[in-house]
């Protein structure tokens, strides 16, 4: 159990260095009338293991897919890099080799093998005919294989991906991302429904690819306990809007920044997320 | 009821009759036909054996026609399917492939067997053509449908990786709906063996061929027995390939109905 201890409070001013991911003043909506999310501003490190946390509906996925290019803010800005995230937009459709995104559902092809799901994230750098005949280069197959290990599937290489377990399938899709010699880690909820155990070591093997690789994973959680254990930093969405971002280094929190919250009622937040 | 439908069920039963006044439709006529059923049977016992062999041969004929026909023709579809697919392409190439599917299927294999006596001349060649133009226009459209219908999960997740179109396809739209497509094909084969069968009425070769001539020279004994082979062909057919769905097809949709959430 980790012991919140505020070291510094309402720092709205980081100085920042490197910033791979700067989102302003982002508005979005799937209709006319709601807004899923509504003037987020968020600013993250090269390297950070960050989290973002918050209740179900609250705009976490949307969030994501507005980083990966699949949604368009409706107003505000954002970067990777210094580049929109846009599908249409050349220079961003490179961006998306190196971007791992492993949706709430995980994505994968039911129908085929682990190992093809697995090299379909090595797809953008391969042959364009000969990976249509499913011929793969050998260092592309080692690297595979390498990552198979690193994520303990080996031996199951050849089961098609319905056959697996919850675990596993996870395990399959952080796979295929880490294939894609990944920049940027996005992952949503993708330890939510596991046990306790199985959740921590999917994220274990998470943040040891993440500081090898030095990685920036932004990771959806529903669990702020999860969030904090593993996390640089965390920010909690309400209702479309940013109500807290906070840095953690070991058991302490170093640094938070609230729009009009108390300490007590981040306690209470931190509370009722152990529930 | 209603007395308002009861008004509707009676115009149609009266349009019933005046349509079948139109066009000659006597119900006694059928009644007063039923006794040639028997001389036919009867004929039918007295042709000689040694038309059985012909009668399979020209069964064995249809059957491989069908065959090119439906695995040509799905070879044709299956691109096609994938330019014309919502889910894959723009406006501007799968409306301008739907177009042209819709059009293929509005001709009967027939009226395309007709087309194609017209441009090669009679002969199987022609029956060939004919069941290849009619499967591109229907398996292409179960295909799309199919494809429209694929979980949009792993599409996104690939799409966002920033892989190819082809590859898309490759790695995500052909295997979720290959079990689709094998149901398709079965169904396709067994539709095109009766389609097969009376292109012959028309000079498109096939065991049709034998019947009209038969018919055409009053030997009714010998085209009822191609018939006969027909229909036990056809009954066959469909078992098999009961079989065939049973044994591969709800399995495999059985083990991914396991992994849906
Ligand atoms: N495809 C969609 N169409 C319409 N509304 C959506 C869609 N996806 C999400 N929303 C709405 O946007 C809001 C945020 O959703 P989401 O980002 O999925 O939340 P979270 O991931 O935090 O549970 C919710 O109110 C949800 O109902
Ligand atoms: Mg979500």
């Amino acid at each position: 159990m980790k012991l919140i201890q505020m070291t510094k409070t309402s720092s709205f001013s980081l100085i920042s260095t490197n910033k791979i991911i700067q989102i302003n003043n982002v508005w979005t909506s799937y209709d006319s009338k709601n807004f899923a999310l509504e003037g987020i501003n968020l600013s993250i490190d090269r390297g950070t293991n960050y989290a973002i946390v918050g209740q179900s509906g609250s705009g976490k996925s949307t969030l994501l897919k507005l980083m990966n290019g699949m949604m368009i803010p409706s107003q505000g800005t954002i970067k990777i890099d210094y580049v929109t995230p846009n599908m249409n937009n050349k220079k961003f459709k490179h961006m998306m080799h190196t971007i791992g995104y492993i949706p709430q559902s995980l994505g994968l092809v039911k129908n085929i093998t682990v190992i093809e799901n697995i090299m379909i994230g090595a797809l953008p750098r391969l042959n364009k005919i000969e990976s249509m005949f499913k011929r793969f280069p050998e260092h592309e197959i080692n690297e595979a294989k390498r990552i198979i290990s690193l994520v303990g599937l080996t031996g199951k290489e050849e089961r098609k991906a319905y056959m697996l377990s919850g675990g596993e399938k996870r395990r399959v899709a952080i796979a295929r991302a880490l294939m894609q010699k990944p920049t940027i880690l996005l992952a949503d909820e993708i330890v939510s429904e596991l046990d306790h155990v199985t959740a921590r070591e999917i994220m274990n093997l998470i943040a040891e690819a993440q500081k090898r690789m030095n990685l920036t994973a932004i990771m959806v959680h529903h669990d702020m306990q999860l969030a904090l254990e593993y996390a640089n930093r965390v920010a909690v969405i309400k209702e479309g809007q940013k109500i807290l971002e906070i840095g953690v280094e070991g058991d302490k929190i170093v640094d938070f920044q609230t729009g009009d919250l108390n300490t007590e009622e981040i306690m209470e937040m931190y509370d009722d997320s152990k529930k | 009821m209603t007395p308002k439908n009861n008004i509707v069920i009676g115009i149609i039963i009266a349009l019933v009759f005046v349509a079948s006044y139109n066009v000659d439709a006597n119900p006694i006529e059928f009644v007063e036909g039923l006794p040639n059923l028997a001389i036919v049977v009867e004929e039918m016992f007295s042709v000689e054996p040694k038309y059985i062999p012909t009668a399979l041969w020209a069964m064995f004929e249809t059957i491989q026609m069908a065959f090119i026909g439906t695995v040509v023709g799905t070879a044709i579809a299956l691109p096609l399917s994938m330019l014309a697919a919502r889910n894959l392409n723009s406006k501007y190439v799968y409306a301008p492939v739907r177009a042209l599917l819709a059009a293929i299927r509005t001709f009967p294999s027939i009226l395309w067997a007709i087309l194609f006596v017209i441009m090669v001349g009679l002969g199987t060649f022609a029956g060939v053509l004919a069941i290849v133009m009619y499967t591109v226009g229907f398996v292409a459209k179960l295909q799309y449908e199919a494809i429209e219908t694929i979980d949009s999960d792993p599409m996104d997740a690939v799409s966002s990786i920033g892989v190819s179109k082809w590859q898309l396809v490759r790695y995500v739209v052909i295997p979720e709906s290959a079990s689709h497509l094998l149901s398709q094909i079965l169904y396709m084969f067994d539709y095109n063996v009766r389609q097969t069968s009376i292109l012959g009425l028309v000079g498109a070769g096939g065991i049709g061929f034998y019947i009209i001539n038969y018919i055409k020279f009053f030997e009714y004994g010998k085209a009822a027995v191609f018939m006969l082979v027909v229909l036990v062909t056809v009954l066959f057919i469909d078992w098999v390939s009961v079989k065939i769905r049973d044994k591969y097809i709800i399995k495999s949709q059985h083990g991914m109905e396991v992994t849906t959430k």
